[in-house]
């Protein structure tokens, strides 16, 4: 598996990867704070999407 | 006459076959590093909002009494 190390440059492979994993973080968080549930910032309780609660309609 | 050829020097990213192994050795500990620290970190938030509904919602159907301890007890620690 070392010989993978090799084929491909350490210093550019370091590279590519810290710069891909910090926009995958970075994609990642700004997701889950568009989100009610999962924003951790704008504190409140936690968001119940609608739909998956109520199993009858109010009517009847 | 191609089994007199010397070993081959140098290959395509200039490491040698000790350096790469030296390099692959630090490699692996820090991605072991980084993947328990991830874990970790999944776990909090998972005690903290689990992520996947149950069947009845998200509403207290994925925690347990245990779960509610832990959450209790995660939160505690940060508070």
């Amino acid at each position: 598996m070392y010989r993978i190390w090799l084929l491909f440059d350490p210093r550019r492979a370091l590279v590519a990867l810290f710069a891909f994993l910090f926009t995958l973080a970075l994609l990642i968080h700004f997701i889950l704070l568009s989100t009610p549930r999962f924003d951790w910032i704008g504190g409140g309780a936690a968001v119940t999407p609608p739909g998956q609660m109520s199993s009858l309609p109010a009517s009847k | 006459m191609s089994s007199s050829l010397p070993p081959r020097e140098g290959s395509l990213s200039g490491l040698t076959e000790t350096e790469a192994k030296e390099f692959h050795k630090i490699f692996v500990v820090s991605f072991i590093a980084f993947t328990l620290i991830a874990i970790v970190a999944h776990f909090l938030v998972w005690s903290w909002r689990p992520w996947i509904p149950g069947p009845n919602g998200y509403s207290t159907s994925m925690l347990t009494d245990h779960a509610h301890s832990m959450l209790a007890l995660t939160t505690s620690m940060f508070s």
